[in-house]
Parts: structure tokens; sequence; C-alpha cells
């Protein structure tokens, strides 16, 4: 059986993705205000990074990477709730790109397993 | 601790600190600017040791192989041997041939390589008051139609070279430039693409290049350039680009002018990310250059992008003042 990253589309898919996924972030008064004064270019590589490993592709994401990234977020205020609807965005862009329910579930919960990281909990 | 070695002199670096913030705290008058590895007014050479990639971003592959590296963002974990004397290689002579004002704050310099000088137009390249304040400027000339070098000059109030390019520099003098870089300029390749421009102040210069550049290379998509100013005297070159506009049916020229006269042609206080997405039609095959002040490219390229731009399709050059 193929892997989830083979099944989405692999690189293509995560090109495909990150645009749609970003626009939806910064769109997203939820949570684009942890998005201001960012560099963009810097923004969306990191984002592509995300992407790939949530879609189950070869990575070098780490615990630690994770919570030193978003370490000043939490201090502004990052939580649950932001996740929630990262999450949430992460849903709706697989769903305009077609893909199947299962496979959204199966990356909304690889998503949902560094929360905790994201967190620093 | 990493440490450096400039001359003959061992320099220790404290953590996170840059090559040239350790060499300006011992007292060496290292040339610099922006601070933020983009104007390249810092360029140093190493001839020995491993150098971060993060201090080439940007830089040509010539000068990446010959082990150039931006100071300012060279944070090496091991010890960087580094020259001392590199830079005299760098710089080329440039004699000015036109000195002359487009209005009361920004100048137009024309400038004759004094040997061949390859650039791409919308690139900037660096002006050089004595050996260690360069500024950088971008060029609104097109090589292989002008024959000259054109920049577009801001005075900055108590600006070192701003001030003494627009009163001590004069037709006939000698300056000293250095080699153009830059990301923004025009690429063939998909010659029915739309082309958006959009810039504030001297922004206009490299836009102007770009434009130029697409048409002498038969681009047959529309360009659009719209100009942001302040005020209506803020605009420049406006009755060039008129001209320009209706000379090439490919070409469009609009100017958004916060505190706006209506009744001047082309002249529209309608913000500049409303006059592109109003121009764009499917903004997200449009091909975007963005250039002038930081704030508004940052802003500019965030509406954008939210509207729907694709970010490979976005090319900035914020124009970052110097820090030093």
């Amino acid at each position: 059986m193929s892997s989830l990253y083979e099944r989405i589309g692999g690189q293509a898919a995560v090109d495909a993705a990150v645009d749609i996924f970003y626009r939806k972030v910064l769109v997203d008064d939820r949570i684009n205000e942890f998005f201001d004064g960012v560099d963009m270019d810097q923004q969306i590589n990191k984002q592509k990074g995300f992407l790939t490993m949530v879609f189950g592709g070869p990575n070098e994401y780490t615990g630690k990477d994770m919570r030193e990234g978003h370490k000043h977020l939490v201090e502004r205020g990052l939580n649950d709730s932001h996740v929630d609807a990262v999450i949430e965005n992460l849903g709706a862009t697989l769903q305009e790109l077609g893909v199947a329910g299962e496979d959204i579930q199966a990356i909304a919960d690889i998503a949902n397993s560094v929360r905790d990281d994201v967190l620093n909990r | 601790m990493s440490h450096i070695i400039f001359g003959d002199k061992r320099i220790g670096l404290d953590e996170g600190q840059t090559v040239l913030s350790a060499l300006l705290e011992q007292g060496y008058d290292i040339a610099n600017s922006c601070r933020a590895g983009v104007c390249q007014s810092c360029l140093m050479k190493a001839v020995e040791g491993e150098i971060p990639a993060e201090a080439q971003i940007g830089l040509k592959d010539t000068l990446k192989l010959q082990g150039y590296f931006m100071a300012c963002s060279c944070k090496p974990d091991t010890p960087l041997h580094i020259a001392t004397d590199a830079n005299e290689g760098l710089q080329s002579s440039a004699k000015v041939i036109e000195h002359k004002l487009f209005n009361k704050d920004i100048l137009c310099i024309r400038l004759k390589p004094e040997e061949n000088f390859e650039y791409n137009a919308g690139q900037f390249i660096s002006v050089w008051k004595e050996a260690k304040v360069g500024r950088s400027y971008s060029l609104a000339s097109v090589s292989g139609l002008d024959d000259y070098l054109e920049l577009h000059i801001r005075r900055i109030s108590n600006g070192v070279v701003s001030n003494w390019l627009h009163d001590e520099v004069k037709a006939g003098d000698i300056l000293q430039i250095r080699a153009a870089s830059g990301n923004c300029f025009y690429t063939p390749g998909m010659p029915e693409q739309k082309i958006l421009l959009a810039g504030t102040g001297t922004g206009l210069a490299p836009l102007i290049g770009i434009a130029r550049d697409a048409l002498k290379q038969d681009h047959t998509g529309e360009i659009h350039l719209v100009h942001g100013t302040r005020h209506v005297d803020d605009l420049y070159m406006h009755q060039t680009l008129l001209d320009m506009t209706k000379q090439n049916n490919k070409f469009n020229y609009l100017a958004s002018v916060l505190q706006g006269d209506e009744n001047q042609p082309a002249v529209s206080s309608v913000s500049i990310d409303k006059q592109l997405i109003d121009v764009a039609g499917d903004i997200k095959d449009c091909k975007i250059f963005l250039c002038g002040d930081p704030d508004m490219v940052n802003n500019l390229k965030r509406k954008l992008f939210i509207a729907g731009a694709s970010m490979n399709n976005i090319h900035t050059d914020p124009f970052i003042a110097s820090n030093s």
C-alpha cells in the first residue's frame, strides 16, 4: 500500500497546498496577528516544512525545533484554540484540493501529535 | 565560542555575534549599511574556514565561489580567517555624465562606466564616497538600450552619501561603484504573462528599468506600473511615463497619490493595492515587482498574496535605510 505522502501527491501536493494554506491563515482573524511582521518568504519555507511533515513526508522536524520556534508565540498567548484554528485551515485547504476525508483525518492526527511541542507543554 | 582571524589578529565572537559586530566592537572601520544581509556593503572575503550559508544569501555564484560573504549576517560556528584587503577588485570607476534634479528631493545621475559593466535593469549597485561609505541605488537604465547607468537618488536628511551626491558631485566627476546585485529584474520565458509593477518614491527607478527591459525583450503581455506618492508634487517622470503609455499599447501607467489632485491625467487617490487588483484580472498568473519603502513593500506583498497572487511570482526590493 502506498504511503500517505505518495497518495496525496508528495512534493507537488506541498507546493499546491502552501499558498492556499498560508492565505487562509493570514485572513483568519483568530490567528493572523501571530504572523504580523514576519518575513513572508521565510514563513512560506517553514510552512512547506510543516506541510511535508504532516503529509507524512521526509522531514527533519524535531520536537526541540517546534518548541524553540513557538516559544515567543506561547509567551504572547498562543494556546489550544489557535492550534485548533490552524488545523481547521489545514483541513479546509486539503478539502479544496480534493484530498480524501480519511487522509485529511490522518494529516490532522499528525498535526495534533505535535500540539504539546508547539505549545511548549 | 568561535573566533575569526582578521589580518594577524584573533578576535573572539560572543554566542550569536556577527563578524561585523565583533569587528566594529574592536574599533575596525568596516564598510556597512543595511546590516540586514541585503545591501552587500559589508562584503568580506574568507581565505580559510567554513562560511555559514546565510552569510551568502543573494550573492552571485562567482562571489560565493571566491569566498565572499556578508559580515553583517555571518555567525560562524568554526574559526574563519578573513582577508583584510579583498575588496579593491570589486570596485570600478564611472564618470558622471548627467546630474539633474527630477524634483526638489530626487536627483537623476547618469554614469558612464569606464569598463564593461554587466547588470539587469532593476538590480542595484553601490556608490562609494571614500573607501568605507557605500550606499545602494537601483538601476533605472537598461543594458543594451542605454549606454549609461541611471540612478535616482532621494535626498535623505543627514544622509552622508545622498547629500554628497546632491550637493558636491557634478558632471565630469569620477565615482567608485560596485557590481550590480538583487533579484528584482525581468526574466524572459513567459512573454504573455501580465506584469504588475508598484513602488513608492525612488522605487520607481527599478520599476521603469524592468518595464523598459521587458518591452525591449518583446514582452507581449500587459505591463502595469503604479507609482505611489504622498503628494502630487512628489511624482516624477510623470510625463515620460504618460508618453510611454501612449507609445506602447502594452504599457500602462497610473499614479496613486494620497493627497491627490485628480484632475491630472493618470493620477488617482485609489490605493496602490486596489489599483493593482483592479488591472490584474487573474492575479494568480501575474508576475509582480514591488520596490521602495520596506513597510509599503511588505504590506503590499501581504495584500496581493491574500488577493490570490502566487508567492513565487512576487519579487520585492525593500529599500532598507542605512543603519551605519
